[in-house]
């Protein structure tokens, strides 16, 4: 009885933004010639995958009233250093730890630099942002560091159960988030703090902790993405990363989780992933070029917010 | 009643604690019994809510004890308040909107399920919070998010809240202060069962109408210091008030000029559905106009849609005869109108710049018509300023945000001076300041005043409103429902129509 009716209020309160992917679905199913094909769709799963992944850690940042600027650059340096010490001759699972432990440190010190020097999320995620794609730039000489053995490679392109690898690895980033943000203190903790940190800090609540975990997930799970990416495209391009946090940040926005933080939640956000997602695919196929796909994302948060705020005055109406 | 209730089961002793500028608590000394209702009374300002943060681990003091059941204690954070059985029900709700009821009954201590993954067990959070709400005699459903939630039904949370963690001390800071007298009789009888389980509660609140009817002791505290402690049954207005007040209310208002002159500010049935309806009045020059009423009742809302910062639906406002067509504070600036706001540091000043900037902020245009700022001109025309309101700064560069509160308040009081504003509204202009400084405002009010300044007081402070102003407007849930000359105004009355029991029809909403 409880659970049935939990989902369906949760269902409910689900952004309008899925009517949205719905429209965009049909759409480019009419217009665009082979959008309907499985290989498309798998290859839309397949991208949008990466970017669910970041935006896990996107929504986490915004859930506390704060931000992550540094999605993409830390994606790029966690994949250029997988990259660089496969092909140094490392083994492949020491490369993935190094890439991934390289995005936990960046997103420690951005948590260490917020909950703890009290720096403003924005200026130490902005900092970051600049010093891993510096770093990046620097160790790879500005090359795209190419080519991996098929081993790696299946982390791009294999399949686990009939489903492609990305896509896996984003299902369990995601279930695990949602457990630790549904279903854990911790998570209850997150709302709190970007709901008021004050209510937060008086309840007892170690803010600091919540928000030093926040950014090392980010960090990480941006790391997790570079991994992916860096397989899927067989190099690792030291600006494969470029946009990322962008097009994360839209995901979280347009899903309905808004800047101040303590309401929304992660559904929106691969809702919101998937739309991005799919306006890009089906934008390329029927051939707009990519400075106009960035317009019209941008277009989008604009509308989701102000869809936001305009749902939230009716609703308040109606209350009073 | 039980005279004495036993032991005190908390003690404060000698506490002592100072901000910037202010020293808020001056040696206290406080104790609690057990299942008594302490009422804790005293000015704004007097200390009352400090020394509640102080037993609530929000502020430490800066000297001092606290024993509980006589043993020393220390209280570094909330949570070491929460572990001592200590719970304070904050003025302004601590409670998350977007979240349900439970969660926040159970915030900071959500039951987990055992095994590995400890998981939140949200059906026991729910179960528990229904049943304290029940015993609270609330009929929410746990699952309703805050926000959707009425005022005082959001209070009964809070009460919820302290419960669940089984709290033995609760601190109510002026928990009436926003509820109707109908939800003020509910809360009261909830204390009195709290009370008969043995709870212990201080009780803040400066209406005295209130104390009779719940507490057993009253304390009364005075520019941070302890001035004694009295039986209920003493604690009559002639007994209280001098002791809230001390011997200087005399000379703490002053107020000399009383010939109004020319109309200066005309309001005629401003209405902004859901805020406020068919507000008429008038401010003539060299005039105070008080306007009193509860938290809530639409005065802020109205002195921010004449001042132009709110929109409003119908009505008209005129400022020396001059219909106001546009509705801007820019516009109502270049009239001649300035708004003191409330919340002073939010609206009235730039923290970060310095005075200077703040005290010319409103008259760049007037003082440097080609555009080019002067900053040796903002100096020197702000160290006037800094001369004739007697502001206590060491320089006209100090940043806004050290200055102390009464200081502050001078400084926007500066700035519409300076821009040659004669149309006033103080929004609770000596809110959060120490006695001193509020004197020396009430002495640049009557000041200009008698220059000829239309003024228009928000006030929650009654003597202050009885002190200053020339007429008192009372407004109940958004409408002016009476006016008093200033011979005919008492605070009894003024309560009553600002509680809407003014006379039989009166105003309901």
């Amino acid at each position: 009885m409880r659970v049935p009716e939990s989902i369906f209020r949760k269902i409910k309160r689900l952004p309008g933004v899925l009517w949205a992917l719905v429209a965009l679905i049909v759409f480019f199913g009419i217009s665009g010639k082979g959008f309907f094909t499985a290989y498309n769709l798998i290859n839309i799963c397949k991208q949008g995958s990466i970017l669910v992944i970041v935006s896990m850690g996107t929504t986490l940042a915004i859930l506390t009233a704060g931000i992550d600027l540094s999605t993409g650059s830390v994606l790029t340096l966690s994949g250029v250093t997988v990259g660089l010490l496969i092909h140094s001759g490392s083994p492949i699972s020491v490369a993935i730890l190094a890439g991934l432990g390289v995005g936990a440190l960046c997103g420690l010190i951005n948590g260490y630099l917020i909950a703890h020097l009290k720096f403003h999320h924005f200026i130490a995620t902005f900092g970051m942002m600049g010093i891993a794609q510096g770093i990046a730039l620097a160790v790879t000489q500005g090359a795209v560091v190419p080519g991996f053995d098929a081993a790696f490679r299946k982390l791009g392109d294999g399949t686990i159960f009939g489903l492609p690898v990305p896509v896996v690895v984003a299902l369990l980033v995601v279930v695990a988030t949602s457990i630790a943000l549904y279903r854990t203190r911790w998570g209850a903790h997150v709302y709190a703090v970007g709901g008021s940190e004050q209510v937060a800090a008086w309840s007892g609540i170690n803010t600091r902790r919540v928000k030093l975990a926040v950014y090392v997930l980010s960090g990480l799970f941006a790391a997790i993405a570079g991994v992916v990416l860096t397989a899927r495209m067989n190099s690792a391009s030291p600006i494969a990363g470029a946009g990322y946090e962008f097009d994360a940040i839209a995901a979280v926005i347009i899903g309905g989780t808004p800047f101040e933080g303590g309401r929304g939640g992660i559904v929106g956000t691969v809702i919101g992933a998937a739309v991005i997602s799919t306006l890009k695919n089906g934008l390329n196929i029927i051939g707009l070029p990519t400075p106009w796909q960035i317009t019209i994302i941008g277009f989008m948060i604009t509308v989701a917010i102000v869809l936001d705020v305009l749902y939230q005055m009716r609703k308040d109406r109606v209350a009073s | 009643m039980l005279k004495d209730r036993g032991e005190p089961i908390l003690q404060l002793r000698g506490i002592t604690k100072s901000f910037p500028g202010v020293r808020a608590l001056d040696g206290v000394d406080f104790d609690l019994r057990e299942g008594e209702v302490h009422v804790l009374l005293g000015e704004n300002g007097a200390g009352k809510s400090t020394l509640m943060k102080v037993l609530a681990g929000v502020y430490l003091p800066d000297s001092g004890e606290i024993l509980l059941h006589g043993k020393p204690v220390s209280i570094r954070n909330p949570r070491d308040a929460e572990r001592l059985g200590i719970s304070i029900i904050h003025q302004e709700f601590n409670l998350l909107p977007w979240r349900s009821v439970a969660a926040n009954i159970f915030l900071g201590r959500e039951p987990v399920k055992g095994g590995v993954a400890a998981l939140v067990d949200f059906e026991f959070m729910r179960r528990e919070s229904e049943k304290i709400l029940h015993t609270l005699g609330l009929g929410i459903d746990p699952d309703t998010l805050v926000k959707d939630l009425g005022v005082a039904q959001k209070q009964m949370v809070e009460v919820a809240k302290a419960l669940a963690i089984d709290s033995r001390i609760l601190i109510m800071d002026e928990p009436t202060a926003t509820l109707t007298s109908r939800e003020i009789d509910h809360l009261f009888r909830k204390i009195r069962e709290l009370t008969s389980r043995g709870v212990s509660i201080v009780y803040i609140s400066h209406r005295l109408d209130e104390i009779s009817r719940i507490g057993h002791r009253v304390t009364v505290l005075r520019d941070g210091k302890y001035v004694g402690t009295v039986p209920v049954q003493e604690a009559t207005v002639d007994r209280v008030v001098p002791m809230m007040v001390g011997r200087k209310i005399e000379q703490l208002y002053q107020r000399t000029c009383r010939k109004p002159g020319e109309e200066a500010l005309s309001v005629k049935g401003l209405t902004r559905k859901g805020r406020f309806y068919d507000c008429s009045l008038t401010v003539r020059c060299g005039e105070i106009v008080g306007l009193a009423g509860l938290v809530g009742a639409g005065r802020t809302e109205l002195a921010r849609a004449i001042f132009g910062v709110d929109p409003y639906d119908s009505g008209e406002i005129r400022v020396f005869g001059s219909l106001m067509t546009q509705r801007s504070p820019s516009h109502s600036v270049q009239v001649g109108m300035g708004l003191l706001p409330e919340d002073r540091k939010g609206e009235g000043l730039a923290l970060m710049l310095p005075l200077k900037d703040n005290v010319v902020q409103a008259s760049l245009r007037r003082l440097f018509p080609t555009g080019l700022v002067s900053p040796r001109v903002e100096s020197s025309v702000a160290a006037g300023y800094v001369e004739e309101l007697r502001i206590a700064t060491p320089t006209v560069m100090k940043i806004a945000k050290f200055l102390s509160g009464g200081t502050q308040q001078k400084v926007v009081l500066a700035k519409w001076l300076c821009s040659h504003c004669r149309v006033l509204l103080f929004d609770e202009p000596t809110r959060g300041i120490d006695v001193g400084a509020k004197a020396e405002i009430y002495r640049l009010m009557d000041e200009e005043a008698r220059k000829g300044a239309a003024i228009l007081m928000i006030s929650s402070e009654l003597p202050e409103l009885l002190g200053m102003a020339d007429r008192i407007l009372v407004m109940h849930e958004g409408r002016i429902v009476k006016e008093f000359s200033r011979d005919e105004a008492t605070q009894e009355a003024i309560i009553r129509y600002a509680m809407g029991k003014g006379d039989d029809s009166s105003a309901s909403a």
